[in-house]
């Protein structure tokens, strides 16, 4: 079982992980997230995610494990675990996952735009134009697709300035009394948020192409810790701006707290900020174009390049079936779902396997001597 | 008619001659027939070795004679009697040198065999050879070429370029007000000279090429031995040495034909006529192209943020400087999106405009029949209209054309209602604004780009200019300059080489060179000696 290897020149620097990974979380999730959680735990739900921001920390710390262990992505570890055939065969699953997953933040964003700035925006097209762009990133290889995420994350990091005019106009006595909710509450909200934070999970497919994985791993435990912050304290400040009842009106609380940044020459700040989200989408799909496709050609041992057209064509095709708010919600929530149980569940399985995978065959090298 | 004087030296064999030349170019194959002529029983009489030779000199000569300053001279030395025969072309040499500097010693002093001109003539590159191929090459580089009758195998060639040089003057595409006013001519030896006085050390390499089947250029590429990537100078050197084309007028058919994607609207080799700018990239440790002909040196590999940084910003403070390094790079955002925003804010999103301001653009706009993307449109093709007039036309009549330009048809258009003022103001500012760019080149490309940033503010208001802000960014993303990425310090993101990027730190900061360049000796200086801190009153 020979793996094919990356060479060095089309790898990533260490630190460039930290970009990947926040740019990967912060996509759609952030415009509408304190809503959800804020149903199960009310105005408790930002200690909810500094619970699932704990969570993750571990998670994260597995997947370097599974990486060290097996030495590349998931696909070795499955074939490590289940030989080649069925290896590949689990790791099918994941080319719809991450398929799903750009469908789902293409057709949010849409959305967005639909409800805020374009109601006549042609969903086909724009989706047309959107992937071709993709198209031409993902073709520039893994260092373009990286590259799009460095910007997708510096580029439009002042727009968190931007919340300071929330800041003005809230109230923090909203957040009091701490601590009225059960443990259980608490957790609910924690699971409700997973749309919002999956994205680090894909380290365990991008693992062979990091230069020096293990230096990568503090800055993949900061990127972590960085999007739980911004959460967090973008869930604060939420909270204190609008009313308890009020919050559970506002779809996408979000954009709803733009509405109050003023500047002389600015009036509606929202829409400043949905044509900046583009550039905040953009790596996601790519990213999780790019991992469909590199799944593709690991598993199919086809072209890269014919599985990315594959993708595309198949998100084109499927895009224009999700024309509701209610099937848009429903695929968020499955995305949701999957990924939480693909990150909490599948991962620490995964990771248990492995070790005791390993025991294993040293044990029989062991006794082979 | 002194090119037909060859006759003379053989007149005798001409008859004999002529037919067998009129062969050899029926049959093609001179060599081959030239060798052969013996075969014939009846000319065997022939194979006398002066008439082959003669046979081949006739060979090179039969292309140059058709031209008219072809000369060849047969002269006699007074004291011994021999006689030899100048060859050069008259276009190409400097008759001066010939008759103060060559003839009067090979006339007058005693002369006898070839190997006396090293003696006699003073000139400093005199060369003699017997490989009759390179002949024609060194008479059409300038040189004399001198036979004597006594030693037919025997080349001698003498120096004597005429050297029609322009005087040295100052730079026009990068003026500066500080610093050295010198700026590159259209000689190679000039322009060498000028690099090489600024940076006298041994390890500056010149390496030359001759590119182009008609224009044989010759083209230097320099770089510090001791510094420079031994990879970057390989990949130069191959990509010149696989250079395919037939005439190489100037530099930039260099940058074309060697940048990596030749399909993208950005120049991938920076060009510079300032000596001083040369140098100082040598020292950092990057490739010059020195092209024949040409008054731009080019400089590979470069980076984006180099087209944006001016030569001067090295001679004023760093504070001056960073600050307006910043002024340029915002003049640039400024000029690319500032039209394609008030298509998109008027098109699609007048509530992002504050009451106040609304009032002004309304009352503007009016009486304007013609949706915004149209008046924009207008506007800035009447702008690109007047500066390409201006540069076609002679500078006198090209401020004319400015005038009547800026001044009567923008006043007219908004008296006219075609356009308003507002966006008037806008397009001259942005027009204004993309000549900070230090580098011309650099200019046009930023003029194109407002173009497909107008045509997606139209279509999608907003999301569309950031739509194509990420394509923009994608290509320069991918895009390549000798294979290190063009982007670089942006991305991948080098810390240590912002210090001269956006921003430009004071020198002591600068003890490494760009990390991208993959130095040999990455240190400039010693970077302790140069942060040794001293406490007050010391």
């Amino acid at each position: 079982m020979k793996e094919q290897t990356v060479p060095d020149r089309l790898k990533i620097s260490p630190f460039l992980v930290f970009y990947l990974i926040m740019s990967m979380q912060i996509g759609i999730g952030v415009l509408g997230y304190q809503r959800i959680i804020a149903m199960d735990a009310g105005y408790d739900a930002w200690i909810s995610i500094l619970f699932i921001g704990v969570g993750i920390h571990v998670i994260v710390w597995m997947m370097y494990k599974i990486g060290e262990t097996v030495n590349g992505d998931i696909v070795t570890a499955h074939k490590y675990l289940a030989g080649s055939f069925f290896g590949k065969a689990l790791s099918v699953i994941f080319i719809g996952y991450f398929i799903l997953y750009s469908l789902t933040v293409i057709r949010t964003f849409i959305e967005v735009i639909q409800v805020w700035m374009f109601p006549e925006l042609s969903t086909f097209w724009f989706t047309f134009g959107f992937l071709l762009l993709c198209v031409y990133i993902i073709f520039g290889g893994f260092r373009t697709v990286v590259g799009t995420a460095f910007f997708g994350v510096v580029l439009p990091a002042y727009l968190l300035f931007t919340f300071g005019w929330a800041v003005k106009f809230s109230n923090l006595s909203n957040l009091l009394p701490i601590w009225d909710h059960t443990i259980k509450e608490l957790l609910t909200a924690s699971y409700h948020t997973s749309l919002t934070f999956i994205g680090f999970e894909i380290i365990l497919f991008c693992y062979p192409f990091i230069k020096e994985p293990k230096k990568s791993q503090k800055w993949a435990h900061l990127a972590v810790l960085t999007t739980t912050l911004i959460y967090t304290v973008l869930a604060i400040i939420t909270f204190s701006y609008f009313a308890e009842d009020q919050l559970q009106k506002q779809i996408w609380a979000t954009l709803t707290m733009w509405k109050i940044v003023e500047m002389p020459f600015v009036e509606r700040f929202e829409y400043i900020g949905i044509a900046n989200w583009n550039l905040i989408i953009l790596p996601n799909v790519c990213i999780s174009i790019w991992i469909a496709s590199r799944l593709i050609k690991r598993i199919f041992n086809i072209r890269q390049k014919i599985g990315v057209f594959f993708i595309v064509g198949a998100v084109l095709i499927l895009i224009n079936f999700l024309n509701t708010r209610e099937k848009i919600n429903t695929l968020n929530d499955y995305i949701g779902k999957m990924g939480f149980a693909f990150t909490f569940i599948y991962i620490p399985l995964l990771f248990a396997a492995v070790k005791i995978a390993k025991k294993f065959m040293q044990k029989r090298k062991v006794k082979k001597q | 008619m002194l090119s037909s004087l060859f006759l003379i030296h053989s007149a005798k064999w001409a008859s004999f001659l002529l037919p067998s030349i009129h062969k050899i170019s029926k049959t093609g194959n001179n060599k081959f027939n030239a060798e052969n002529d013996g075969d014939f029983p009846m000319k065997r009489w022939l194979k006398n070795k002066r008439i082959k030779e003669d046979v081949k000199h006739k060979e090179w000569e039969q292309s140059f004679i058709k031209s008219k300053d072809f000369k060849k001279i047969f002269y006699y030395n007074q004291k011994t009697n021999i006689r030899f025969c100048l060859t050069f072309m008259a276009t190409l040499v400097d008759e001066n040198i010939i008759q103060d500097g060559i003839l009067p010693n090979l006339l007058e002093d005693e002369f006898r065999e070839i190997e006396d001109i090293k003696q006699l003539v003073p000139v400093a590159d005199v060369q003699i050879c017997d490989d009759p191929s390179l002949i024609e090459q060194k008479l059409m580089n300038g040189y004399v070429m001198l036979t004597v009758e006594t030693e037919m195998k025997h080349f001698g060639f003498i120096a004597a370029q005429k050297e029609i040089v322009r005087g040295i003057s100052q730079p026009e595409v990068e003026f500066s007000v500080i610093g050295p006013k010198e700026a590159f001519v259209e000689s190679l030896g000039q322009n060498l000279n000028l690099i090489r006085k600024r940076l006298p050390v041994k390890e500056l390499i010149i390496e030359e090429f001759t590119l182009g089947s008609l224009s044989k250029t010759s083209i230097a590429m320099m770089y510090m031995e001791n510094i420079t990537n031994e990879d970057n100078v390989n990949t130069v050197r191959q990509r010149l040495t696989n250079v395919k084309f037939d005439a190489i007028t100037d530099s930039s058919y260099i940058v074309q034909l060697i940048s990596d994607n030749s399909n993208s609207p950005f120049p991938q080799l920076l060009d510079t006529e300032r000596p001083d700018r040369v140098a100082g990239i040598l020292a950092e440790g990057k490739i010059a192209i020195v092209v024949d002909g040409s008054p731009h040196v080019l400089i590979t590999p470069t980076t984006l943020v180099e087209f944006f940084s001016s030569f001067e910003d090295y001679f004023l403070n760093w504070l001056l400087s960073s600050f307006f390094r910043l002024i340029r790079l915002f003049a640039v955002a400024f000029s690319i999106l500032v039209t394609p925003i008030y298509v998109a804010t008027l098109s699609y999103h007048y509530e992002l405009i504050p009451k106040d301001l609304m009032n002004t653009l309304i009352t503007s706009r009016r009486e304007i029949p013609l949706p915004p993307i149209l008046e924009a449109l207008f506007l800035e093709l009447t702008i690109e209209l007047l500066r390409e007039a201006g540069a076609r036309l002679p500078t006198k009549v090209g401020q004319t054309i400015g005038i009547v330009g800026g001044i009567v048809i923008g006043t007219a258009s908004v008296e006219a209602g075609l356009t308003s003022n507002v966006l008037l103001i806008i397009v001259a500012l942005a027009a204004l604004a993309s000549f900070t760019t230090p580098v011309y080149r650099m200019g046009n490309t930023i003029r194109l780009l407002r173009f497909p940033f107008l045509f997606f503010a139209e279509l999608w208001g907003l999301l569309g200019i950031v739509f194509c802000f990420c394509i923009l960014l994608t290509h320069l993303i991918r895009l390549t300059s000798l294979g290190r990425p063009f982007l670089e310090p942006l991305y991948p993101p080098r810390v240590t080489d912002m210090k001269d990027a956006l921003i430009r730190l004071p020198f002591e900061k600068q003890s490494k060179r760009p990390l991208y360049l993959r130095t040999k000796n990455p240190f400039r200086f010693s970077k302790k000696k140069a942060e040794e801190k001293q406490d007050i009153d010391e």
